[in-house]
């Protein structure tokens, strides 16, 4: 077989392969949009989405998730991005440990970890979860404890792209101290690093049910399992919707990842 | 008959020509290497040869058979990459027997090859090592080996000395050249760096935006480039302006300082502008010996270069750099003196503008 | 945090021996947020729940719990978990290989690449609820497939016996955030596919097929095993989407361990955490294999 019918063949195969698997993962995705437009009998339109949006339930939930989003990333970022260039710069020996950390999420997964953490801290003396709130906070430390792996890795990917040993050196030979170096130095060139670590936070949290759901919080996992066991269309149309959000935080993370590369070496002074 | 002819090759990709009208007879055992800078379509034109790009137009033939369109896994020629490609599942001693294990060779001819192999490469002690045990002199030894084990018509060496050390870079190119000489095989080395083709080549082609600009043996392009673009790229050069005064006795003059060349001229009118180059070797002090041509020069700086005293001059309005050997016996002139320089009518090279 | 002009500290080394001998404790400042909320929030809940597996009835330590794990309902679950993760592990595995393969060296316009990841960081992501409707809505006993099947005759739930809320119905599930999980951790591993190797090996007389049998394969087996492992984790882990779908009542593992939370079920709060503590170790097993493959493959693909 000559070169280029080989190629051809290849071309062939591979574009039919892409579209059989193509169609697992559109069907489900298109079967749900359409049921999100059957909400008024024998009509399509958006009467599931507008049912959805109309439910006193969906809003404070939908809220609800979206703060404890935001809570867990900003903690996050304060806690990750120092721990990120200590361990690059000053205590490299600590890296195995931290890498060992960042991997417990993934042994202990979800479901058990809830276990352990209702076990540890519904009874005394650590008694968190005798309120809603000091509940909801604990559900945000757990959330910022499971969101370590993804944030350390964005960060620390940054932090080598932009050779962070050299910049502090260069800050503190100017006579820096070490809030300046974070803060004006350090921070303003990880923003690349630290948006996708944020979105792909963002999106972990946001629909999380496993956790939220045995601590009893009101966010929109629960909310959604709810929905599926007493509405029929309305479920349709809040999958559509976070499929929607979801697609497009992953969008602007692809999309601003594409111009970090384009700009890697160039690097700013805030 | 040549060994390896390429004619009339051109590539192109899509509106772009990176390879025009190649032209080229290989004899048999020859070493040929292809130089000039990226972009200059040298690689191009030796993955033609490998069957990696297929021609837009010529003719490739290669002991009497025409290769052109043939694939590059039926060609017997064989080729070093520049970042070695040694396949890094498999030890020194698998990756050489490859070629002859897909040719369906017997184990023990396998077996006794890779030794043979082996030993020419002097890595005897590695033969069960894998790429990533070994430095990137001898992973290319390696890649030497393999590519000889299948007993190729013809070595074809894409940069391969280029991700290298400087000292590795010396001690391999000669050895290549070494077992190239013994084993008589025709070899065509791509380089950029001209003090490797110099150095290595029974014969260079020098190449530019995929154009051959000159072919010759190392002493003919050195000492006698056709273009401006051969004599800027192999070895350095003083060039600068002139008007031509007499065509049939050479005469140039620059910034009214006369000049006579001993050919280049003969073409040309009276008051043609075209350029004249000097290498800085063939400069030396009127002092010493006086040649054709002598100058009022002023010396306006001396280089301490190691073996080499690099003088800069100015004859006219022009700076040039004179090069002489190291003598630490010699006195220098003084910065700011006048002396008299010669060279050659040989030396004297005109080009075009 | 007091700041650090003196140069002695200031002067850094990489990982190698550090002066001066004393560390100021500054330093430790800036990590130990982060240890408290690890041990705070995932190491000691794991380790309240060792400790308690490993009690026994009258207050005393014992290993009877783990014994008990052969009780017939953690055996039923545990191997029904254990078949779905194999199968996805595998299927997923081989279905996201050929995608991975398809859009970096199967001849398609480099934007397919680009759809693909986004789509799979997507598709990973759409675990859980809305993964479990949409399926209900694609092939439950109402869904679009399954009333397309019965336009052409074919009863989906009545001749063929089939359920989404059974083995098969999960596994097709599941492979929804598996197979993009094994494309986007195994396209590296062919972008680290040197194409000069392919080039070497053909100039050497290979053929395209000789090439991956001989060198292609067996230099991303270790990254296509070990990231098969990673994909049996995630599948044995996951319980959102297997409550979804079935609300909690499904024979399996990380439901058995939600029911034990929700009412001791297993009449037995010991053998509970075992369960618990048996996960993680069965978890702790597929990441230390995952990891040894994962520096073997880097050895060769740097």
């Amino acid at each position: 077989m000559s070169a280029s019918s080989s190629a051809k063949a290849n071309q062939l195969s591979s574009r039919f392969i892409y579209v059989f698997v193509s169609l697992y993962f559109l069907i489900p995705l298109g079967a749900t949009f359409y049921w999100s437009l059957r909400g008024a009998k024998d009509v399509l339109g958006f009467e599931a989405y507008r049912k959805l949006f109309a439910d006193t339930n969906f809003l404070p939930a939908f809220s609800q998730s979206i703060v404890n989003a935001v809570a867990t990333i900003l903690l996050s970022l304060l806690i990750v991005v120092p721990t990120a260039y200590w361990v690059t710069l000053r205590l490299p020996k600590l890296r195995p440990v931290v890498e060992f950390i960042t991997l417990l999420p993934f042994v202990i997964p979800a479901i058990v970890l809830v276990f352990g953490i209702i076990r540890l801290y519904s009874r005394p003396p650590l008694l968190l979860t005798s309120t809603y709130d000091s509940s909801r906070v604990l559900l945000i430390c757990v959330y910022v404890a499971l969101s370590f792996p993804y944030m350390f890795r964005a960060v620390d990917n940054g932090l080598r792209a932009i050779d962070v040993r050299t910049l502090t050196e260069a800050a503190q030979s100017l006579g820096a101290n070490w809030g300046t170096i974070l803060f004006k130095v350090i921070f303003p060139n990880l923003r690349v690093a630290l948006l996708s670590g944020a979105l792909l936070t963002f999106a972990i949290v946001i629909g999380e049910l496993t956790i939220a759901l045995y601590m009893a919080q009101h966010t929109l996992g629960p909310y959604m399992a709810d929905l599926t066991r007493s509405k029929v269309y309305e479920p349709s149309a809040m999958a559509i919707v976070a499929f929607a959000i979801t697609w497009a935080a992953m969008g602007i993370i692809d999309f601003v990842g594409r111009g970090a590369t384009r700009s890697k070496t160039k690097v700013a002074i805030d | 008959m040549s060994y390896l002819s390429i004619s009339k090759v051109t590539k192109q990709f899509g509106d772009t020509v990176v390879v025009d009208d190649f032209n080229l007879d290989i004899e048999k055992g020859e070493f040929v290497s292809f130089l000039g800078p990226s972009g200059c379509g040298k690689t191009t034109t030796l993955r033609m040869v490998a069957g990696f790009e297929i021609p837009t137009s010529g003719k490739i033939l290669l002991d009497g058979a025409d290769i052109t369109d043939k694939a590059p896994n039926q060609r017997n020629v064989g080729m070093i990459f520049q970042s070695y490609a040694l396949f890094p599942n498999m030890t020194v001693a698998q990756n050489i027997g490859f070629g002859l294990r897909v040719r369906k060779e017997s184990e023990d001819m396998v077996k006794q090859r890779v030794e043979e192999m082996v030993t020419l490469i002097n890595l005897e002690k590695h033969a069960n090592k894998y790429p990533y045990q070994l430095s990137g002199g001898q992973q290319q030894r390696v890649s030497l080996a393999r590519a000889l084990a299948i007993h190729p018509q013809v070595l074809l060496l894409d940069e391969p000395l280029s991700a290298l050390d400087a000292k590795i870079r010396i001690s391999l190119r000669s050895e290549i050249r070494a077992i190239q000489k013994k084993l008589g095989i025709t070899a065509i080395f791509v380089t950029h760096d001209q003090e490797e083709a110099l150095s290595i080549s029974d014969r260079i082609v020098v190449m530019n935006t995929g154009v051959m600009e000159q072919v010759g043996t190392p002493f003919e392009i050195y000492n006698f480039p056709k273009t401006r673009f051969v004599a800027n790229f192999v070895g350095s050069l003083n060039t600068s302006d002139a008007e031509v005064l007499d065509p049939a006795k050479g005469l140039v003059s620059m910034d009214g300082v006369q000049f006579e060349a001993a050919e280049g001229t003969d073409a040309r009118k009276k008051g043609d502008k075209v350029k004249i180059a000097i290498r800085p070797e063939r400069l030396s002090f009127a002092s010493e010996q006086k040649k054709a041509n002598v100058m009022d020069a002023s010396i306006e700086n001396i280089t301490f270069l190691g073996s080499v005293v690099r003088i800069q001059v100015k004859i006219g309005k022009t700076k040039f750099n004179m090069d002489t050997f190291n003598n630490p016996f010699l006195e220098l002139p003084k910065i700011g003196s006048v002396e008299q320089v010669t060279c050659s009518r040989e030396a004297v090279l005109v080009l075009d503008e | 945090m007091k700041p650090n002009t003196n140069s002695k500290s200031v002067n850094l080394t990489v990982g190698g021996a550090l002066r001066p001998p004393r560390i100021p404790i500054g330093r430790w400042l800036g990590v130990l947020p982060f240890f408290v909320f690890s041990g705070l929030f995932l190491i000691a809940p794991t380790l309240v729940l060792a400790y308690r597996s490993l009690e026994g009835p009258d207050g005393g330590l014992t290993i009877g719990n783990y014994l008990l794990l052969t009780s017939e309902t953690v055996v039923s679950s545990y191997g029904m978990s254990i078949r779905i993760s194999l199968t996805t592990a595998i299927l997923g595995g081989l279905i996201g290989f050929l995608i991975a393969w398809v859009v970096s060296m199967g001849g398609l316009p480099p934007r397919f690449r680009l759809i693909t990841t986004t789509f799979s960081g997507v598709a990973s992501n759409f675990a859980g609820v809305p993964l479990a409707s949409a399926y209900v809505f694609t092939l439950g006993r109402v869904g679009v497939i399954t009333a397309l099947f019965k336009l052409v005759g074919f009863d989906l739930y009545r001749t063929a016996g089939f359920s989404l809320y059974s083995f098969l119905g999960l596994t097709i599930v599941y492979l929804y955030f598996q197979i993009p999980l094994m494309v986007l951790t195994i396209l590296p591993a062919l972008d680290g596919l040197k194409h000069e190797w392919r080039e070497a090996a053909e100039n050497l007389g290979a053929t395209p097929f000789q090439y991956w049998r001989d060198v292609a394969f067996p230099v991303l087996t270790p990254s296509i095993l070990g990231t098969m492992i990673l994909l049996f984790g995630n599948s044995f882990g996951a319980h959102a989407t297997a409550y979804a779908l079935t609300g909690g009542l499904f024979n399996l593992a990380t439901l058995l361990i939600g029911q034990q939370i929700s009412g001791d079920v297993l009449h037995n709060p010991g053998l509970g955490y075992a369960v618990a503590m048996g996960m993680v170790i069965i978890m702790a097993l597929s990441i230390f294999i995952y990891s040894i493959l994962q520096r073997r493959s880097e050895r060769w693909l740097r």
